[in-house]
């Protein structure tokens, strides 16, 4: 559109009125009308200067044929018509000149605009094609360089890698899913996908290879995406009308496609290594869950619940974890932590982590223990028999064999028990398995032992729970192996805190903890969490050996006295409560009877608000 | 946008003045668009006419565009003017001296006309 009145400056035009004027009669006066405005008006004398008023002289000016504005001149009544005529004719030759001048230049200047405008374009587009290593962000991006601007409608069709099958990945453009879809089924697309090379049809309905599969696709404008000499993908632009693209279009569209493609192909390859990743993660979280029967399911679990906490945190008002955010890679880091936390059982030997007897070894010793019993339960009867043969009374050998059977069942009654560990072992418990070893028994080939070995003593003396220290220590030290082999990966940047996440989880806030004894300070918000998750998770798991499936509120009961003891974090754990983390995470993992009323307000009772 | 917002260009080279200029014609509400070859004679323009807003080159004869702009924010009665620092170099020290002697954005040349209009929009919408 000629914008004829930005052509003319007014103070320009009035130095040519001012220039004229003097030349007429006095009185005379002059006015510009450019683009239906006035830009300029000299007129002392008041006349009515308006097109068509009598004894007002009107010049057209044109440009490129049209008439675009009009010099007005008027002069004092009795002047010469012919007078008017010629000065007029040479203003209006003046501005003329000028508007063709400036017209040109207006032109010249809005082609150059024009290019500096594709320019920034460019560099914003291929900036943008670059920002994301998501293959749908890329693709969007592409896609929105041409909606609403060259195109009615487009869309990208990506290869799938491993059958070659070309899906649609995003569209633009009204009811264009529908559109693009049947625009796939036509003998149009299969060429296109067979070729290497991208163009243009300017009228479909001159193509053999179209019958009308999309009325609304009059013109098209088409390119493969390639990238290191692999096709990625189609993009395809449609149009409503004919001729709907042009050369410079497609020149665009090229360079678009190149950058596109380029990003794209980062984007697969980037993805591809994510999931190949991904996949080894799990393939080492299902080792460690396959391991142990009694376990499994836990690196598995485990994830879910520390995400769950991770996210009330992140939306918590709270202004102690104000510093923790949630963003995508964050969650990656936390979850793959929580996948990888118990790595390095990989390395405990399995009859440790699953110890479910104090006299489990490779076997449960007890076995072998109840077979010496056997043994002395035999000698017994010999004595027995021994005696009624010697003819001693028949009563008081009764008697002492009934007494001697009640004391080794009764003896081994308590051995089983040790072994279980349920029970606190005292000393006294002790100074009894002692009197009970010095029983002896004779072996097949006639060598007496004691009826317990020194190690099985040992073992059965266990205070707490079914390990001894060592054993103890060899469990601690998964949490060794976990740092030692994740230590080993080197995760990319968005990764880098998997190993203290993962490490931390045996950690107390207290500093009591293990294998680093590092307190509340120096943990860090998830690996307080992985602490919570880890100990949730082992407290609800539905199999484990040293007991039945505990219940809820079992289990956050422990969990409140371990936050008394400065074990695990507080204020997570009441937000934990709070929140209804657990509750939420119960109703979908655990058995109807393990979920039972858990009243947090004892636990949460003056806490401040 | 006001109905008589003025803007001033100085620039020495004519294409650049030209270019901004008929790029700046697309704005609604017709503002008076003043032009300045020089340094001072920029300086001289932006006393007299005091424009809302100032697209400013930086490497001019007589005064350069951080002389002229450290002018102008010495001048109380100026205080309102905004100025756009235009630069064919992209260099971040140029841009922190610009910030420096108090210009408010920087356009590298060749502009992006969208970006001008945008920014004319922006400032002198809120003006």
């Amino acid at each position: 559109m000629i914008k004829a009145e930005h052509y003319l400056k007014p103070a320009w035009v009035r130095r040519q009125f001012e220039l004229v004027l003097p030349l007429l009669p006095t009185g005379s006066s002059a006015a510009l009308q450019l683009g239906g405005k006035r830009l300029e008006e000299v007129n002392e004398a008041g006349h009515d200067l308006i097109e068509g008023v009598p004894g007002v002289q009107a010049f057209p000016l044109t440009l490129e044929g049209e008439r675009v504005g009009v010099l007005l001149l008027c002069l004092p009544a009795g002047s010469k018509i012919a007078q008017t005529q010629a000065w007029g004719g040479l203003l209006a030759h003046t501005l003329q000149g000028m508007l063709e001048t400036e017209h040109e230049r207006h032109s010249v200047a809005r082609e150059t605009l024009e290019s500096y405008r594709e320019m920034a374009s460019l560099q914003r587009a291929v900036t943008n094609l670059n920002l994301s290593l998501k293959p749908a962000t890329v693709v969007e991006a592409l896609l929105k360089e041409f909606d609403g601007r060259a195109a009615d409608y487009g869309a990208v069709f990506v290869c799938a890698v491993d059958s070659g099958n070309y899906g649609l990945e995003r569209s633009f453009g009204k009811d264009a899913v529908q559109a693009f879809s049947q625009f796939k089924n036509s003998f149009l697309f299969v060429d296109m996908a067979a070729h290497e090379l991208g163009d243009i049809v300017n009228d479909l309905s001159s193509s053999k290879l179209w019958t009308g599969e999309v009325p609304d696709f009059r013109s098209l404008l088409w390119l493969p995406l390639i990238a290191h000499g692999e096709k990625l993908g189609l993009l395809v632009l449609a149009s409503r009308r004919t001729e709907g693209f042009s050369a410079a279009d497609l020149k665009r569209a090229q360079m678009l496609s190149a950058v596109a493609a380029t990003a794209l192909r980062n984007a697969q390859l980037y993805a591809a290594e994510q999931k190949m990743f991904q996949s080894f993660v799990m393939v080492i979280s299902t080792a460690i869950d396959a391991k142990s029967p009694y376990t499994a399911g836990h690196c598995r679990r485990v994830p879910e619940i520390a995400l769950m906490i991770a996210e009330t945190v992140h939306h918590a008002d709270s202004d102690q974890f104000a510093g923790f955010v949630l963003d995508e890679d964050e969650r990656n880091t936390i979850e793959i932590a929580a996948m990888l936390h118990d790595c390095g059982k990989v390395v405990t030997p399995e009859w440790v982590v699953g110890k479910a007897n104090k006299l489990d070894s490779i076997a449960n010793r007890i076995h072998l223990i109840a077979l010496r019993f056997e043994v002395l339960r035999r000698d017994a009867l010999i004595t027995r028999y021994r005696a009624l043969a010697d003819g001693e009374g028949q009563e008081s050998v009764e008697a002492i064999y009934q007494e001697r059977l009640r004391q080794l069942d009764d003896d081994f009654a308590f051995l089983q028990k040790c072994n279980a560990g349920g029970e606190f072992v005292s000393s006294e418990h002790v100074r009894r398995l002692e009197s009970i070893a010095r029983q002896w028994w004779t072996d097949a080939c006639g060598e007496n032992h004691p009826l317990l070995t020194e190690n099985e003593i040992y073992n059965l003396s266990v205070q707490r729970g079914t390990l001894n220290p060592e054993e103890r220590k060899i469990i601690e030290d998964h949490a060794v192996h976990t740092i030692n082999m994740l230590s080993q990966i080197s995760f990319p940047r968005s990764l880098r805190n998997v190993t203290e996440y993962a490490a931390g989880h045996h950690e107390r806030m207290d500093g009591k903890g293990y294998p680093h004894g590092l307190n509340r300070d120096q943990l860090s918000i998830p690996a307080r969490i992985m602490v919570i998750a880890d100990i949730f998770e082992a407290l609800t798991a539905p199999d484990r050996p040293y007991r039945q499936p505990g219940t809820l509120s079992w289990a956050i009961d422990i969990m409140h006295r371990m936050k008394l003891d400065n074990h695990i974090d507080g204020d997570l754990f009441d937000l934990f409560l709070s929140e209804k983390v657990y509750l939420t995470y119960a109703r979908k993992h655990l058995a109807a009877n393990q979920i039972d009323e858990v009243d947090t307000s004892r636990y949460l009772a003056g806490r401040e608000a | 946008m006001s109905k008589n917002a003025k803007i001033a260009i100085v620039d020495d080279e004519v294409y650049i003045r030209s270019l901004l200029e008929q790029t700046l014609e697309d704005l609604d509400g017709e503002p008076e668009i003043l032009t300045a070859a020089n340094g001072a004679e920029g300086l001289a323009l932006i006393e007299r006419e005091r424009p809302q807003l100032v697209f400013l080159d930086m490497m001019m004869p007589l005064m350069n565009g951080y002389e002229v702009c450290a002018a102008v924010r010495k001048n109380p009665a100026l205080a309102d003017v905004v100025i756009v620092m235009l630069t064919a170099k992209g260099q971040e020290s140029d841009r922190v001296r610009g910030l420096e002697v108090g210009a408010h954005r920087f356009v590298t040349k060749p502009f992006d006309p969208d970006e001008i209009l945008d920014l004319a929009r922006e400032i002198l919408g809120s003006s």
